[in-house]
């Protein structure tokens, strides 16, 4: 058994990825159904908050193992980027998704997307009451109710670097301070947002569609707003697939890569876990929404990404401070 | 004093054999990562922000382990009498039930307990909140590092002569004779389980992570995952593994210090109480721990796995099973792997004063376990190593560098309580190191060694912080695979999955216990 | 004639000196005794004869071979042709009276083994109690076994470390008288080391009284008896 892991198969292909594993194994092993490549996975947990992975990727720099990253928001790929870990590649799957959610260098590519959402318990918050402004969330009425995960990590990050690039530095961290006078609940990741809410230890909080989808999958009684669609609307998150940069890249790893941008991919994420097509014109299966219905946060991806980098230490900071 | 009998080749042959591979496969790894951080490009930044807030943390992250550590002990005081010195029934159903907590990862214990409290308290009180994560954090910890001390304080109180105890009697009050004569006996013991647990505590991350309780290791780990600062990282892991490094070796002062107690030759017989208030209290005390660490937190899991039917239940098993194959081998190996390293440490270290491969193993043991995973990355990938660190190999070693010091700390404290004349007498009639090793010693220590086994293989099998930095990709074991799945699944399956890793976790503890009580009976080490 | 001969012995524990420049001749086939108090250095003196441990200063003869010198070992313990009764007995309590004898036993086949053991064990009676373990037997029992281990290897000196101290009066008699009739069977050199000087005016050779590290006086129990020396007056006044 220990021999397996050792033997060198040229038909093989590494993929590491932050997506969660129950989503991202069918797709993965879907592809191995399709072309026949075994696929060599790495996931990632909500312990380690998907920086096992991108550590591993810095870490393994000099010799990478890895392929194809595949991860679940752009910011993560970014700090790839900055640090020469990818490879440039355009891939023709790629071609009916809009250039916002792609790399101007070509270093990733977006597919799939999530979105920013507030779920709210239905039992706790009558429909009135419901926010629809995250801006509305510093309001006395949701003193100590309102739950985000910690910002230095995961999509949190990502939804808050938005915001700053958005509404300007100073609103930004006015606005975060007010959250934090109004006490706000720091949970620790988005999947304990969830959970906070369905137990109603909080009325609402910030998580993304997915986490809300399983929620209700699991018959929770809660309700999901899209916010700001009468303001700066909200944050849409692709997945991203980039290729490793390593002596040679491999035609498989292209292959998987463009098989993740496919349109069999996005439904197929659309149907798990209810992710948007990036695609014009795929056709969904009933209650996925689809990006035409939101008002997405108009936002540049690469400056975003960069954003993250200048308020890290101010974010640190905010967490800490009780 | 060096005993010169030992000195011969072949003994020093064993101690090149252990300590080479020890220094260039775990030691020379993490030498690696010290040199590149001391030698990196940001070094000055790095150590600029070494600050007065940074060593405040430091302060209250010590503060924090001391109190569980305190309490820990103190459960380990108060149940390792009531298991290994009151007359009770059932005594191996109770030992076994009490280390339960060892099995669950610590993850799951704070989710249940927080579910727990939300049930019982009125969470709609920002008091609460504010609370909670301290006492969260103190109250999990303690759960789950009190076997430990029980184990360490038990064994200790089964070693002491009965006489000791019963002349103390003849003179004055059980409560004279519990203060005065057998705590002051098992002092080594109390001083190591409040040092070792101190340092579990203060190097473990998951928890305080979930309740958001801000320790020197959570900013280790921010420093890591939020800002990629390796640097910065690592030389904060330098300073919690100086802390690590100063408590234990003023542990071993003390403990140096102080009166050792043999293993009778002439028999030993431990006393056992049997005074119905005695045993009443025991029985209380022990179904309390059995209840409020196992009962609550196991049935919350089996609620929270069954309230929606057993699909999901069957769910996760159907996604474990593959992974249990590669998960106990893997365990089995990496805990045959660091009782062998730990018993020779051990031996050494107490025997023949030889310190170096003890001290190189606490200081393993004392690494946060990510930092550990880059250390082994950055030195095992490359085209030459790749075998290693392509194969299940890496994991080993992981295993193998992380959890030998535990191995030889309870054989250690075991071989030191060992007569020198046992060996001795051996001497004198020229009978060979290995012999010697073989034939004497090993079976001496045997309960020990098992013991170490036993625990060994609960860290291993439920490893996740190195694993899951250098698993080989494509391959499946059951920590990992737990937590990536939990990671969007349903609270059921979770639940499910928590509650399988639990009950293949006991099947084989209390397998190992089965075969190991057999092989004790066959040495007839019971004496 | 001399068997054993300490010259100009010196020896530390840490910071104390237990032995200080001691010179001291065993006589061959003679039971020497080594009488002190607890602390006067007297078991290190067998310790030392032993190569259990090294001397500070000082040379050590055995069979007039120069067996220890300053901070080395030359002949090793096993080496030395000698047994050596421990003042814990040292018997191994996971083998059973059988095993505890016949693990010293080499370059013989399972058989030879057998005889060995047997024989020496029917020598002490102990012919009952093969397959029990140590702590099965009576105190007295488990000193037979000690003995018998340790002639079982046909040393030519026995070191006694106190190894009566625990036992009862008739017993320690029974195997008092043991001991003489087997230094005379097997030619053997005692040296035993004891506080309890009636035990060693009833059998010793001759007698060594030692204090804080320095021979008092030396010589037969008569000699001790009448001897001059205020710290041996004092020691056998009672």
């Amino acid at each position: 058994m220990l021999a397996i892991s050792c033997e060198q198969n040229s038909n093989s292909i590494v993929v590491y990825t932050t997506v969660d594993q129950v989503f991202s194994e069918p797709v993965l092993k879907e592809f191995e159904k399709k072309t026949g490549i075994k696929v060599k996975a790495v996931y990632d947990t909500e312990e380690t908050k998907s920086t096992g992975i991108l550590n591993r990727l810095i870490a393994e720099k000099d010799n990478p193992q890895c392929d194809v990253f595949w991860s679940g928001d752009p910011l993560r790929t970014a700090v790839l980027k900055n640090k020469n870990i990818l490879y440039p590649y355009t891939s023709k799957a790629a071609k009916g998704i809009d250039n916002v959610f792609k790399d101007k260098d070509n270093f990733w590519t977006g597919f799939s997307a999530r979105a920013r959402v507030l779920i709210y318990n239905k039992k706790l918050l009558k429909d009135n009451d419901v926010p629809q402004s995250v801006f509305d969330l510093t309001d006395e009425k949701y003193k100590a109710k309102v739950a985000i995960a910690n910002p230095l990590f995961g999509t949190t990050t990502f939804h808050l670097a938005a915001l700053f690039s958005v509404i300007g530095d100073e609103r930004a961290k006015s606005f975060l301070e007010n959250l934090k006078a109004n006490d706000l609940v720091i949970a620790s990741s988005n999947g304990d947002v969830k959970r906070r809410v369905v137990k109603g230890e909080v009325y609402c909080g910030l998580t993304d569609t997915d986490d809300a989808n399983e929620a209700i999958k699991e018959g929770a009684n809660i309700g999901v707003v899209f916010l700001d669609q009468k303001g700066i609307g909200s944050l849409i998150m692709p997945n991203t697939v980039s290729l490793i940069k390593k002596a040679k890249i491999s035609d498989n790893a292209k292959k998987l890569f463009d098989y993740l941008l496919s349109e069999d991919t996005e439904i197929a994420l659309a149907k798990s876990c209810a992710q948007m097509p990036l695609h014009n014109g795929v056709k969904l299966p009933d209650g996925v929404l689809s990006l035409d219905n939101i008002k997405p946060m108009n936002i540049d991806y690469n400056k975003t990404a960069g954003k993250l980098e200048s308020i890290q230490e101010y974010l640190k900071a905010w967490v800490e401070r009780k | 004093m060096i005993i010169s009998h030992n000195k011969s080749i072949s003994s020093n042959l064993l101690y090149t054999i252990v300590l080479l591979p020890v220094l260039l496969l775990l030691v020379l790894p993490v030498l690696n990562i010290v040199v590149l951080t001391f030698f990196g490009t940001n070094f000055p930044e790095s150590i600029a922000s070494i600050n007065r807030d940074l060593f405040l943390l430091l302060l209250k992250s010590l503060a924090v382990s001391g109190i569980v550590a305190l309490i820990s002990t103190f459960i380990g005081i108060v149940l390792g009498f009531s298991l290994y010195k009151s007359d009770i029934k059932y005594r191996n159903v109770f030992r076994l039930l009490i280390l339960i907590p060892l099995f669950i990862s610590p993850y799951i214990l704070a989710v249940a307990w927080k579910d727990i409290s939300v049930l019982i308290f009125d969470y709609n009180t920002s008091i609460f909140e504010k609370t909670y994560s301290f006492f969260g954090m103190i109250l999990v910890h303690s759960t789950i590092y009190s076997p430990l001390s029980i184990l360490i304080i038990g064994s200790a109180l089964s070693n002491i002569s009965k006489q000791m105890e019963e002349s103390a009697l003849l003179m004055g009050s059980f409560k004279d004779m519990f203060f005065k004569i057998l705590l002051p006996l098992i002092r080594p013991s109390i001083i190591t389980s409040f040092v070792l647990i101190l340092i579990f505590s203060i190097s473990e991350f998951s928890v305080p992570a979930f309740l958001g309780f801000r320790v020197f290791t959570t900013e280790i780990f921010t420093q890591f995952s939020a800002f990629y600062n390796h640097n910065l990282a690592m030389l904060q892991s330098l300073l919690l593994i100086f802390i690590c490094v100063i408590l234990l070796v003023s542990e071993r002062k003390r403990i140096s210090d102080s009166v050792f107690l043999s293993i009778g030759t002439r028999g030993r017989e431990v006393k056992l109480y049997s005074s119905k208030k005695i045993v009443v209290f025991s029985y209380i005390i022990l179904s309390f721990a059995v209840v409020f660490t196992v009962f609550i937190p196991v049935s919350i899991l089996v609620y929270q796995s069954f309230k929606t039917g057993t699909s999901k239940f069957m769910e996760a098993i159907f996604l474990l099973l593959p992974t249990i194959g590669n998960s106990v081998l893997l365990a089995v190996i990496g805990s045959i792997i660091s009782v062998f390293i730990g018993f020779v440490a051990a031996y050494y270290s107490e025997i023949l004063n030889k310190k170096l491969m003890n001290m190189m193993l606490l200081v393993l043991f004392a690494i946060p376990s990510t930092i550990f995973g880059i250390a082994l990355i950055k030195f095992y990938n490359n085209s030459l190593l790749n075998f290693i660190y392509s194969s299940f190999g890496i994991l080993i070693i992981g295993y193998v560098g992380k959890y030998s010091f535990i191995s030889a700390k309870l054989i250690g404290n075991s071989i030191k309580q060992m007569p020198k004349s046992m060996e001795e007498a051996a001497v004198i009639q020229w009978i060979g190191f290995f012999k010697r090793i073989q034939k004497i010693v090993i079976p001496l220590v045997l309960p020990a060694i098992f013991a170490s086994f036993i625990i060994n293989f609960l860290f291993c099998f439920g490893d996740l912080g190195t694993s899951i930095m250098v698993y080989p990709p494509g391959t499946e074991i059951m920590p990992i695979k737990v937590f990536t799945i939990m990671a969007n699944a349903t609270e059921s399956l979770t639940s499910s999955m928590a509650l399988i890793v639990f009950l293949v976790t006991i099947l084989l503890v209390s397998l190992l216990f089965f075969i190991f009580k057999k092989i004790i009976a066959k040495y007839n080490v019971n004496y | 004639m001399s068997i054993i001969k300490l010259i100009n012995i010196s020896h530390w524990y840490s910071e104390n000196r237990v032995l200080d420049n001691l010179n001291l001749e065993i006589e061959k086939n003679k039971i020497t005794y080594i009488l002190g108090s607890s602390g006067s250095g007297k078991t290190t003196i067998l310790r030392l004869i032993a190569g259990l441990e090294v001397p500070d200063k000082g040379e050590i003869y055995i069979q007039n071979l120069k067996a220890s010198v300053a901070n080395k070992i030359i002949v090793a313990p096993g080496k030395r042709q000698l047994g050596y009764i421990f003042q814990d007995l040292a018997l191994w309590p996971h083998l059973t009276v059988y095993e505890n004898i016949a693990f010293g036993l080499k370059n013989m086949n399972k058989s030879e083994v057998e005889g060995e053991v047997k024989g020496i064990l029917s020598l002490f009676g102990l012919n009952g109690s093969l397959q029990k373990f140590p702590h099965q037997l009576s105190g007295g029992q488990q000193q037979m076994v000690a003995i018998a281990r340790a002639l079982a290897l046909k040393p030519k000196i026995l070191l006694m470390d106190e190894p009566l101290a625990s036992l009862d009066v008739k017993s320690k008699r029974k195997i008092l008288d043991y001991i003489v009739s087997i230094k005379e069977k097997y030619n053997l050199t005692i040296v035993y080391v004891t506080h309890d000087h009636l035990e060693a005016f009833a059998i010793a050779d001759n007698i060594v009284v030692i204090n804080e590290g320095k021979i008092q006086e030396s010589g037969t129990a008569v000699e001790i008896k009448n001897s001059t020396n205020d710290f041996v007056k004092y020691f056998i006044e009672w």
